[in-house]
């Protein structure tokens, strides 16, 4: 990266991939929204849950991406799709936040359900399952994601582009698909 | 910038997302319990994801960009005379000015093709768009506050950056549009 900053190719850049996220989101809220009510008839607490997870998923995959930003643009890591040392610890510690967080996800939403929802007959086997889908849940879509999310950084980088540009907004936009799939997916093999 | 660390990333972002996590808790009870009064306003609803949505993607570009700029050292954590960050700002507004009113415009024609009168879409178009800038030019300062404040105290602002401005972007962008809509007067 030059001292001087390219206006032009970061909005050319920044904008081609907002105006992909735009159509998703705008395509995508209605069926959301429908999906996620799906959800409280499975299990009490559930629905608490989806919003702070695709929000991780989020966060986890957009630092990230920021960090093969930085270390493409550095020159810290190579751009080659091989799983060098720098690209192992990067995928490592996302996936391993990746768990621990959603377990979090999964105690906190069930503190939510325990304060505000109505009570539960058997509140330490609830607990177990929403820990259990937030943890399968996290786990399936960050291993999904971060693979796309390395593949992409490389990819852009060596195609000219700047993977700063688009890397973090694509993954928040696909994110939200791969996260809700495997949230579905989750609850079907826990319940 | 050391080789990266699994422990430092992971010791470093926990936090981070953690305090993340309780935010978009809150934000989503707050959301549900003003959700009537809230959705009196025609469209509304459909409205906050997108601006959510864009307002932490644009944070998320100048915060990507930012960092690699401070790592790199063609930028420095400071505001006086600093041609890349100058750069990078101006980039971001272009972006947002362009996006949020390509969005404005497509809820216009939403709002007309659902049967709204005219003068109505368009306020509601304007509202959005108004709402979009002052998002993105709160969002701007946040990131680059938390930029350099963590880069400053030797936080990796990689990990930092991104999950506070999605965040606090999730609990503006209610309010910015809340706001918007007052002021434009839907």
């Amino acid at each position: 990266m030059a001292r001087e900053v390219d206006v032009r190719s970061v909005v050319v850049q920044g904008l081609s991939i907002l105006l992909l996220c735009a159509l998703i989101e705008l395509g995508a809220g209605g069926v959301f929204t429908g999906m996620q009510e799906g959800f409280t008839a499975f299990l009490p607490g559930l629905i608490v849950m989806v919003p702070p997870l695709l929000d991780l998923r989020g966060n986890i995959n957009g630092a990230l991406a920021s960090r093969l930003g930085t270390g493409l643009n550095a020159g810290l890591i190579r751009p080659r799709l091989r799983l060098s040392a720098e690209i192992r610890v990067n995928l490592a510690s996302s996936l391993i936040l990746s768990v621990i967080a959603s377990a979090t996800i999964g105690i906190f939403s069930f503190v939510v359900n325990l304060l505000t929802g109505p009570p539960t007959i058997n509140a330490i086997q609830l607990l177990i399952q929403l820990i259990a889908i937030a943890v399968i849940a996290g786990f399936t879509s960050g291993l999904i994601l971060a693979s796309l999310t390395v593949v992409m950084a490389i990819f852009t980088f060596k195609h000219g582009w700047d993977p700063d540009n688009v890397t973090a907004p694509a993954m928040t936009s696909i994110g939200d698909f791969v996260t809700i799939a495997c949230i579905y997916l989750a609850v079907l093999l826990v319940i | 910038m050391a080789v990266y660390n699994i422990k430092h990333i992971i010791l470093e972002s926990y936090p981070v997302l953690t305090a993340c996590i309780i935010i978009a808790l809150a934000a989503g009870s707050l959301l549900k319990s003003s959700i009537v009064e809230i959705s009196e306003v025609p469209l509304i609803l459909m409205m906050i994801p997108p601006i959510n949505g864009m307002g932490g993607n644009i944070g998320s570009i100048l915060g990507a960009r930012l960092t690699s700029a401070l790592h790199m050292g063609t930028l420095e954590p400071k505001l006086r005379g600093q041609r890349v960050l100058r750069g990078n700002l101006a980039a971001t507004a272009l972006i947002s000015i362009a996006i949020y009113s390509l969005i404005g415009a497509a809820f216009i024609v939403i709002a007309l093709s659902s049967g709204m009168p005219l003068a109505s879409s368009l306020s509601l178009g304007l509202a959005f768009f108004i709402a979009g800038m002052a998002l993105s030019t709160a969002l701007m300062f946040i990131t680059i506050a938390s930029a350099f404040v963590s880069f400053k105290g030797g936080l990796d602002p990689d990990n930092m950056v991104i999950p506070i401005v999605t965040a606090v972007g999730d609990v503006l962008g209610v309010t910015c549009l809340l706001l918007a809509i007052k002021i434009v007067g839907v």
